[in-house]
């Protein structure tokens, strides 16, 4: 029931054609970059797919982030521009279910940016690399991966909107994160695992025995910022 | 004259740009834009500040530690944060009009609708030159703690600071012209904040390009690997191509800028 | 002579006619009401006075001048309150309204003197996003009348006031011609209400113009259509109702 009723709220905002649009457009940064540049890539050893995470999911994450910021944003936005959120504090219906019916909303669109992703680089590499042989299960692994890491980012992002009533300022906070996330330096596994900058790394590039703590973490953050926003949303409620 | 007719008394001036601006930073107040554009170069100073001891031991790129501090301090802001603060001030411009509606009373106010338009895009520009000096403030704040920690004198002379600040936030004009167009035109927020922001992360691709002169939002990013040029041989241009650059952003500004002004206010006006 | 002239003033949205054909004549000097249920098409015509929305057929003059080309003349002019008063939400009211003051190149005393007018002096200091339904109502009529307009557009103006604040806001309407020399276009959905402040009155209806002449002209003419005559309330429920069954007809038909 919430599920829907977040999906209808978010009708004629733009939403949904701007996931579309943004899967769209980081679907195109392999394709435009191997139409222009395939000589520098083709020649590489490995699989395609490694070659073109490695040429361009930086490119490609940071646009998905900065779509999960403006998503949030707008989100949130819907809810307190007309004071929305006011009629919804006074109805049955707990703040908590709410965001976790718009993290969903949120989720499900960028599973859907994620998976045209996929078939991208999977097209991508059938294209370039017409002699290898395509490893469909390496690249869902790859790609699953990125979802996990996303989410803290995708949690984080939304709980930041739901603490501010102007879009500028939960907007503004989230590029700044974004900023800060694609500075941090990849040697630095630690800081690399933080929400906003976990989703630059990928599956065959970070070693094999940090795969697993790096999912852990990723799944921690997660749920402490879920946990976080339960208290948020508890707190508010008893102050106002 | 009939006593209830409209008086010439009410033909007062136009009111001119200056009170218009004014008004519009009046419009501001309690936005908490200012922490947006302060913490920024705060990220980008202090870290770098206390990491400086990297700068004394750059092996592949001849250049002296305080310009590497200062360059490498500059590039986060250059490439990404200043046009995404751009990005942003526009939502900031936009929403406080729109969220009570205040546009609908500007607009049944007797004042030219491309002058607030104009006016607007001028708080836009002055809010960048306010990051600007905090990014100044921040860099001689972090070079004076890198110094202190190092025991090596990272702090540059204040002018050359002041020109290569002031050639970044000029050469940052023509992308805010670009996105306040696409904030004017595109009334659906999340389309032109979405395309403002995509249009960031590219901009390192095609300065490599024989197209960045063709991308504004690559001016700023181009100033500051000049400069890079100037202080590390062989790194890039050390020259700035003003032909085709002063043309093109020209046009570009005054295109950006005249579309938005004609179309101001005309979505409210149905 | 007439303030507002207007001729086959039409508009429309889409398959929506808002406005149709309206001929409207609002004297110099004089409160005009502009009555009729909510949807009517009252907001729409005040907003096409102040060139919020532009007509799709027909014209208007306002004290002889016309849109686009007189804009500015007209809006130096007329004081508005459209809707729900437009504010800026994070400035208080007294920043509102220097807002307005400055683009008016009004003197400082003036700003006073309309908070004064709509009794909002103790509560300027306070951010507008704070304020009451009621308040932000006595704010837009204040950004109104600052300056003291030779015409005032009040859509709604009493909305959101308790009954005293009614009484208070309609006593101070009542008073403008006199007071400032002012014409008001006033609009609402009660003739009560109307009947209490307008010397003329214009009855519109699914964009329609039913009636327009003054409070006693009213009176005759329901006597004469055999509507009742001795509440103008039923009068024009009466009105209201003949118009929509005749339209339902149409419709059908």
């Amino acid at each position: 029931m919430i599920l829907s009723l977040e999906f209808k709220k978010i009708r004629r905002t733009g939403y949904i054609p701007a996931f579309l649009a943004g899967g769209l457009l980081t679907s195109a940064v392999p394709a435009v970059h191997m139409a222009a540049r395939s000589q520098s890539f083709t020649g590489l050893s490995g699989t395609p797919f490694h070659i073109l995470m490695d040429a361009n999911w930086g490119m490609m994450a940071q646009l998905t982030i900065l779509l999960i910021v403006c998503g949030c944003s707008l989100m949130y936005n819907t809810e307190y521009a007309d004071r929305g959120a006011l009629k919804m504090d006074t109805l049955p219906i707990r703040q908590v279910c709410l965001f976790f019916g718009k993290f969903t909303v949120n989720l499900i669109c960028i599973i859907l940016v994620l998976a045209m992703q996929t078939i991208s680089v999977t097209l991508c590499g059938i294209c370039w690399f017409p002699e290898r042989a395509p490893a469909i299960a390496e690249t869902l692994k790859g790609m699953g991966f990125e979802l996990i890491l996303l989410l803290p980012t995708m949690m984080l992002m939304l709980a930041a909107a739901s603490a501010c009533r102007n879009m500028w300022i939960s907007l503004g906070a989230g590029v700044i994160l974004t900023f800060t996330g694609s500075m941090i330096p990849p040697k630095q596994f630690a800081l690399t695992q933080l929400p906003f900058a976990a989703p630059y790394q990928t599956l065959h590039t970070i070693s094999e025995s940090n795969i697993f703590p790096c999912l852990m973490i990723c799944l921690a953050e997660f749920l402490v910022f879920g946990a976080f926003e339960i208290i948020y949303l508890y707190i508010r409620r008893k102050l106002s | 004259m009939n006593k209830h007719s409209f008086s010439p008394s009410q033909q007062r001036p136009a009111i001119g740009m200056a009170s218009l601006l004014q008004i519009e930073l009046t419009k501001l107040r309690r936005s908490h834009i200012l922490w947006i554009l302060l913490i920024p170069p705060l990220i980008l100073w202090i870290p770098s500040a206390l990491n400086a001891d990297v700068n004394l031991h750059i092996e592949d790129i001849n250049i002296l530690p305080e310009y590497n501090f200062f360059i490498q301090g500059f590039m986060g802001m250059a490439w990404f944060m200043i046009p995404a603060t751009l990005v942003i001030c526009t939502v900031l411009l936009n929403q406080t009009e729109r969220t009570n509606k205040g546009i609908l009373k500007m607009l049944s106010l007797p004042v030219n609708t491309g002058k607030i338009c104009l006016a607007k895009f001028l708080v836009m520009v002055l809010l960048i030159v306010i990051q600007m000096i905090f990014t100044i403030s921040s860099y001689y704040i972090g070079a004076l703690i890198a110094s202190d920690l190092t025991g090596y004198d990272f702090v540059l002379s204040f002018p050359y600071a002041i020109r290569v600040t002031a050639a970044i936030y000029l050469a940052s004009l023509p992308a805010a012209a670009v996105f306040w167009m696409l904030a004017v035109l595109i009334s659906t927020p999340i389309f032109s904040v979405g395309i403002g922001l995509a249009s960031l992360v590219p901009s390192v691709l095609l300065l490599n390009t024989r197209l960045w002169a063709l991308y504004p939002m690559d001016y700023p990013f181009y100033v500051l690997m000049t400069e890079y040029g100037k202080q590390a041989k062989d790194i890039f241009t050390s020259e700035i191509r003003w032909i085709p650059l002063i043309p093109i952003a020209l046009a570009v500004t005054i295109l950006c800028l005249g579309a938005a002004c004609l179309r101001f206010g005309k979505s409210e006006i149905r | 002579m007439n303030m507002i002239e207007t001729k086959q003033l039409t508009k429309t949205y889409g398959n929506f006619t808002a406005v149709s054909n309206l001929s409207l004549h609002v004297p110099k000097g004089h409160i005009y009401g502009f009555l009729g249920p909510n949807g009517a098409g009252k907001s729409t015509t005040m907003k096409m006075f102040l060139g919020l929305t532009s007509p799709t057929s027909g014209y208007f003059t306002i004290d002889g001048r016309t849109f686009p080309a007189n804009r500015i003349s007209i809006l130096k002019n007329t004081g508005s309150l459209i809707e729900a008063p437009a504010f800026y939400g994070n400035l208080t009211g007294e920043e509102n309204l220097e807002i307005i003051r400055r683009i008016l190149g009004l003197p400082k005393s003036e700003l006073a003197e309309a908070l004064e007018l709509v009794g909002l002096t103790q509560h300027k200091k306070r951010q507008v996003k704070k304020y009451s339904l009621g308040m932000k109502q006595r704010l837009g009529l204040a950004a109104a009348l600052i300056g003291r307009p030779p015409l005032l557009l009040l859509d709604e103006p009493t909305n959101g006031l308790d009954p005293v604040g009614i009484h208070e806001i309609r006593s101070l309407i009542r008073s403008l011609p006199q007071k400032y020399n002012c014409t008001v276009l006033v609009s609402s959905h009660l003739l009560s209400e109307i009947e209490l402040l307008a010397d003329d009155i214009g009855i519109l209806n699914h964009g329609h113009l039913l009636f327009e002449g003054t409070i006693s002209s009213l009176k005759d003419y329901a006597r004469h259509a055999g509507y009742p005559a001795d509440n103008l309330e039923e009068t024009f429920l009466a009105m209201i109702q003949t118009d929509n069954s005749s339209r339902n007809r149409g419709d059908r038909r």
